[in-house]
């Protein structure tokens, strides 16, 4: 039988034929743990049919902001410490002005996006990166 | 300027971020790591690159080099915490998200399979120590 290809042993890890993303867990309203923020307020993961799709909503001026929602990427989490199986979120939101590519888990109960917002204009803003932390609605 | 977050509303002047902090070989603190060894990251005439080295079944698996996108620690920032890079293995490809820590490199990785082997896209996140020779 022929070996799969693989750059890593864990590319070869037989879980992955089995693997779903276990996404349950991810799925609903999360709001910001930290009420001062300046970034996002809350964040929806919702199913539609096959897909995943992830709403945003950033704090603005005079309210707040709604980013347009965007598919994920479902990604089966196999090795992560502490045991913990809940898949992973992977998603990028697209503006005219900038990218942000994000991932989204759950750690100990916490829902947790990563940022890395890339600067499309000539503002000389740095691409730069977040980290939020969010608990569910 | 335009933003969809209020913390994007900064003043700014362009430069170049600083990349000293990423710079040097990146160690696994996973022995059993069935991942990533380790990573290199050098200066490439003004480049971020990136050089993996991964557990394979008889040893380490040379990546080869890719270059990387450097992140600053905020958007009126110019110190350099993080990066994002790509590797395209043709029958896979791999997303790599990294900051720093704590002192201590944060590797996302992210496998996504383009052939036909059935195996699931999956996530792993690891450690990774800055090698040096202090003590």
């Amino acid at each position: 039988m022929l070996q799969a290809p693989f750059k890593q042993r864990s590319h070869l890890n037989p879980e992955l034929s089995a693997a779903g993303a276990n996404l349950e867990k991810l799925l609903g309203r999360w709001l910001n743990t930290n009420r001062e923020t300046r970034g996002i307020a809350e964040c929806t993961v919702a199913k539609d049919g096959d897909q995943i799709k992830v709403s945003i909503v950033g704090v603005g001026d005079d309210g707040l902001m709604a980013w347009p929602t965007v598919t994920a990427h479902a990604l089966a989490n196999l090795e992560e410490e502490a045991g913990q199986r809940t898949g992973a979120l992977m998603a990028t939101f697209e503006f005219d002005f900038m990218r942000v590519d994000t991932h989204m888990r759950i750690n100990k109960g916490v829902f947790v996006i990563v940022l890395f917002v890339m600067f499309l204009d000539d503002s000389g803003r740095s691409n730069y990166l977040n980290r939020e932390f969010f608990y569910r609605g | 300027m335009k933003f969809v977050q209020i913390c994007d509303q900064v003043e700014a002047n362009a430069g170049e971020v600083d990349r000293t902090a990423l710079i040097g070989t990146w160690i696994n603190s996973n022995l059993d790591t069935t991942s990533i060894a380790r990573v290199k990251i050098s200066d490439a005439n003004g480049r971020l690159q990136l050089q993996v080295f991964a557990i394979g079944p008889d040893g380490l698996i040379d990546w080869g080099t890719s270059d990387a996108q450097i992140f600053a620690g905020g958007p009126s920032s110019r110190t350099g915490v993080g990066f994002t890079c790509r590797y395209d293995f043709g029958f896979a490809e791999a997303r790599l998200q990294a900051m720093i820590m704590k002192g201590l490199l944060v590797l996302a990785q992210f496998h996504l399979f383009k052939d036909d082997s059935g195996r699931a896209d999956y996530f792993l996140r690891e450690y990774f120590a800055l090698s040096h020779d202090r003590f």
